[in-house]
């Protein structure tokens, strides 16, 4: 583009202007030159027809003045005829140059010269031929060579001479005029047509080149139009029809440019729209109004419906004239389905709060309510006609307002948030002037620039009294605890000290009144200590399970293995003379209370020694094997075992399948073991059949 | 004064026989203090009360836990808070085998803790081990007085 301001048009205008300016120049110029040459032969031709004229003249005086003396010689009036012819055509002739040479006055007076000579000559031929005749030859003779006829003769030559001379000098010099004057005007002729030939150049560049970028700049914006996908683009006629179709018209219509362009755009709209006239309707609204917009359902070429966006703009001329309509369609189908998605969800939500138990609020940024549910109405008892637009803290109890008020402008100013986000309790107030326990979970948004609070409140009041009745529960059970660990504390201490007291004293009497006593007072003081002794045994077994209850689980990786191989020689240790063979699975971990552990392989182990004691060698193996819930570990004996019928018992305290003479024991040990295993979360549970053999399984 | 002598701490009186019956089967021969509770084993450390005579500065202290008015494990802190008593040898011997018990009195800083087995056959076996251990092996703290 050349920079200018100027419009292509009027550059084009001035163009123009300059060349046909240059045209007419040179053609003005071509004509001068014409003109000069025309001219230039006239002069010559002119010049020629003067020369002739004197010429011709001379001779007519010549030949008169021949027939003149011919006459004198002889008489005879027959040589008298060129003298006649002379005086008719001289004349004439002199009156031919003077109107010939009107324009030149040094000829003009020339030629008054000549007319007088020539008039003198004549007056004086005729004077001769009237002595010849009168006067006779020697008259006539007289006359002529006395005259001075020789010496008019010879001005006339002059006179004709420098006439012809001054002819052929104007000739020369208007030559030389005409011929200059020619020569400018070829040179301008050529030149003119140069500098047209050449602004013809330039323009035609000029032109081209606003051409090709006109060009360009419609291929390019062709090419956008054709390739923005997520707008239909196209053109219709006045009338309706499709001449144009972009990408996205394909694309969102379906149809391919040679099947729409042609054809009415009226099989955009739905049948209904169509029955109602509305394609015309729109053309007519766009042709009025400039542009029509419209949102509404329109046709695909398979049928399919889409929610469109569509503006219509009337495109006219500088006239004015209408060219047609451009016509711009946006697929807004999702953008639809997303509004209509988020009614449905606004419906669900709606619903939801309006069925909701629980009170759900809203409120602006000054904490004035803006949303009040029904849930809401139930448990304050206010409609929510109300309440609307009156501030929170009339839900409030008056204590809790004036934080309510610092708390809202904190968050309001600061953005700091504290009960935001969690779940607090507080209390609320109930038109009636009640007061009720709460739990409120509060959100924030942003409404526009402006936030916006959303509150759940829930009316604990049947929370808050099972809270306390638990908590009552709890400080009881917690009492009892503390009662029972006291009274645990006491058996430990207090029960024991007394059994030492018999054991001690039966001792001494043993000791220091042995010689008194008789064989049965000795057994029985005996029975006495071995009374008192198991007694004591009861009471730690008692503390050890009542401890397995209590204390808390301190769960750490223990090695089962390890565990029980220790047992296994504490109890080869306890009596280096039983022979039993134990066979231990390596590297059994758990996650458990290592010394509730301890205690479980403890009393298994110990159980299956003290019932092997029969056998020798005896066999105790101890292992895992896979059950329906994991891994059960087991410890398996081949001693006495027990009849399956009183399994049911085994876990029991103070059970016992073996009288205390067989076997001795507590009928703890396993009930401590189904506890321990119990609070781990596991089974426990045995396999056997009298005399051969027990296993007892658990699980954690 | 009562010098070498053992302070046993014991409300029981049956556990005092059978502890001084254990002591005499075991051939210790050092003088026993009788303390009946808390309060008057203070008292007899710190020459205060009862004891106002002069403070006993016992070999070893035999100290039950569960006490009138003080009791044993408030009795240890205090011997071990007084310069004078920190380094007196403390066993303590009791029917108690409470974890809690055991920790705490070792976190006091007892040099033993000893359970009363009921069979009066062990009760004199552990008795003899302690004063074997304590009156005999062990190279008694320098006593302040002395020093």
């Amino acid at each position: 583009m050349i920079g200018t301001g100027l419009s292509l048009e009027r550059r084009i205008q001035i163009g123009f202007g300059i060349a046909v300016a240059i045209i007419v120049a040179v053609g003005a110029a071509a004509l001068r030159s014409t003109e000069a040459t025309v001219s230039s032969a006239q002069w010559v031709a002119h010049t020629l027809q003067v020369r002739a004229e004197l010429e011709a003249g001379f001779a007519d005086l010549i030949e008169a003045e021949t027939g003149v003396r011919g006459y004198v010689i002889t008489g005879d009036t027959t040589y008298l005829a060129p003298y006649h012819s002379a005086r008719a055509t001289l004349n004439s002739r002199l009156a031919g140059l003077r109107a010939l040479t009107a324009d030149n006055p040094a000829q003009q007076r020339r030629l008054d010269s000549l007319d007088t000579l020539v008039a003198t000559r004549l007056e004086r031929f005729q004077w001769t031929i009237e002595t010849r005749r009168t006067g006779g030859p020697a008259a006539a003779a007289r006359a002529v060579s006395g005259g001075r006829g020789k010496e008019l003769i010879r001005l006339v030559h002059d006179v004709i001479t420098q006439m012809e001379e001054d002819e052929g000098r104007l000739l020369a010099q208007r030559s030389v005029t005409l011929q200059a004057k020619a020569r400018l005007a070829r040179l301008a002729a050529w030149t003119g047509a140069l500098v047209a030939l050449a602004l013809a150049g330039l323009a035609s560049v000029l032109v081209g080149r606003e051409m090709a970028g006109r060009r360009v700049a419609e291929e390019r914006l062709r090419l956008l139009v054709g390739s923005v996908r997520d707008y239909a683009i196209y053109m219709v006629d006045p009338a309706g029809y499709v001449k144009s179709w972009n990408a996205g018209a394909e694309r969102i219509k379906g149809y391919a440019p040679p099947e729409i362009l042609g054809q009415h755009f009226a099989r955009f709209f739905t049948p209904e729209d169509v029955a109602a006239g509305r394609p015309a309707a729109v053309l007519h609204a766009a042709a009025t109004e400039g542009r029509y917009e419209e949102e509404n359902w329109r046709l695909r070429k398979d049928g399919s419906r889409f929610w469109a966006d569509v503006v219509i703009t009337a495109v006219r001329d500088e006239r004015g004239a209408l060219l047609g309509f451009a016509k711009v369609t946006r697929d807004l189908t999702e953008r639809k389905r997303a509004e209509q998605a988020l009614r449905a969800s606004e419906e669900r939500f709606r619903i939801l709060a309006v069925t909701a138990n629980d009170a759900i609020l809203s409120a602006d940024a000054r904490g004035h309510i803006t949303y009040f549910n029904p849930g809401a109405e139930r448990i304050f008892g206010l409609t929510s006609d109300e309440v609307i637009d009156r501030p929170l803290t009339t839900l409030m109890p008056e204590r809790f307002r004036e934080a309510h008020r610092a708390g809202l402008a904190r968050y309001v100013a600061t953005g700091e948030a504290r009960v935001i986000g969690k779940t607090v309790e507080l209390a609320g107030r109930r038109k009636d002037g009640t007061e009720f326990p709460l739990e409120l979970s509060l959100a924030t948004w942003k409404h526009g620039s402006e936030v916006a609070f959303t509150a759940i409140i829930r009316d604990i009041t049947a929370r808050k009294e099972g809270e306390d009745q638990r908590r009552r529960y709890a400080a009881q059970l917690e009492a009892a605890n503390k009662e029972l660990e006291a009274f645990s504390y006491s058996v430990s201490h207090d029960l024991r000290a007394p059994l030492r007291g018999i054991d001690g004293f039966s001792q001494a009497l043993l000791e220091d009144y042995h010689e008194r006593l008789d064989d049965t007072g000795r057994d029985f003081l005996q029975r006495v200590r071995a009374g008192s002794q198991r007694m004591a045994t009861l009471i730690d077994d008692l503390l050890s399970l009542s401890r397995v209850t209590r204390s808390e689980l301190q769960l750490a990786e223990v090695n089962l293995s390890t565990l029980a191989a220790a047992t296994a020689a504490e109890l080869q240790k306890s009596d280096p003379t039983r022979a039993v063979m134990f066979s231990i699975a390596p590297d059994l971990v758990v996650r458990a209370d290592p010394g509730l552990m301890r205690i479980v392989l403890q009393n298994l182990l110990g159980n299956a020694w003290k019932f092997t004691a029969k056998r020798s060698p005896a066999h105790v193996e101890f292992g895992v094997t896979a059950n329906d819930n994991g891994r059960a570990y087991f410890v398996r004996d081949d001693g006495a075992g027990f009849d399956m019928a009183y399994a049911a018992k085994l876990f029991g305290a103070f059970q016992r399948l073996h009288a205390a003479a067989e076997f001795p024991g507590t009928g703890i040990g396993l009930a401590t073991v189904q506890r321990i295993v119990h609070r781990h979360g596991g089974q426990v549970w045995a396999e056997a059949a009298p005399e051969r053999g027990a296993t007892f399984y658990f699980t954690l | 004064m009562h010098d070498r002598s053992i302070l046993l701490v014991e409300d029981n009186p049956d556990d005092e026989v059978l502890t001084r019956r254990a002591l005499a089967k075991n051939n210790i021969q050092n003088e026993i203090l009788l303390a009946r509770d808390g309060a008057e084993a203070l008292d007899w450390l710190f020459g205060t009360g009862a004891h106002a005579g002069g403070a006993a500065m016992p070999e070893l202290v035999l100290l039950d836990l569960k006490l009138p008015k003080v009791d044993g494990l408030e009795v240890l802190r205090r011997i071990r808070a007084n310069p004078r008593t920190r380094l007196l040898p403390v066993v303590i011997l009791t029917s108690s085998r409470e974890e809690k018990d055991v920790v705490t009195g070792y976190g006091l800083g007892a040099n033993s803790y000893i359970r009363k087995p009921v069979d009066f056959g062990q009760f004199v076996e552990a008795v003899r081990q302690l004063g074997l251990y304590w009156l005999v092996l062990n190279e008694p703290p320098p006593k302040p007085d002395a020093a």
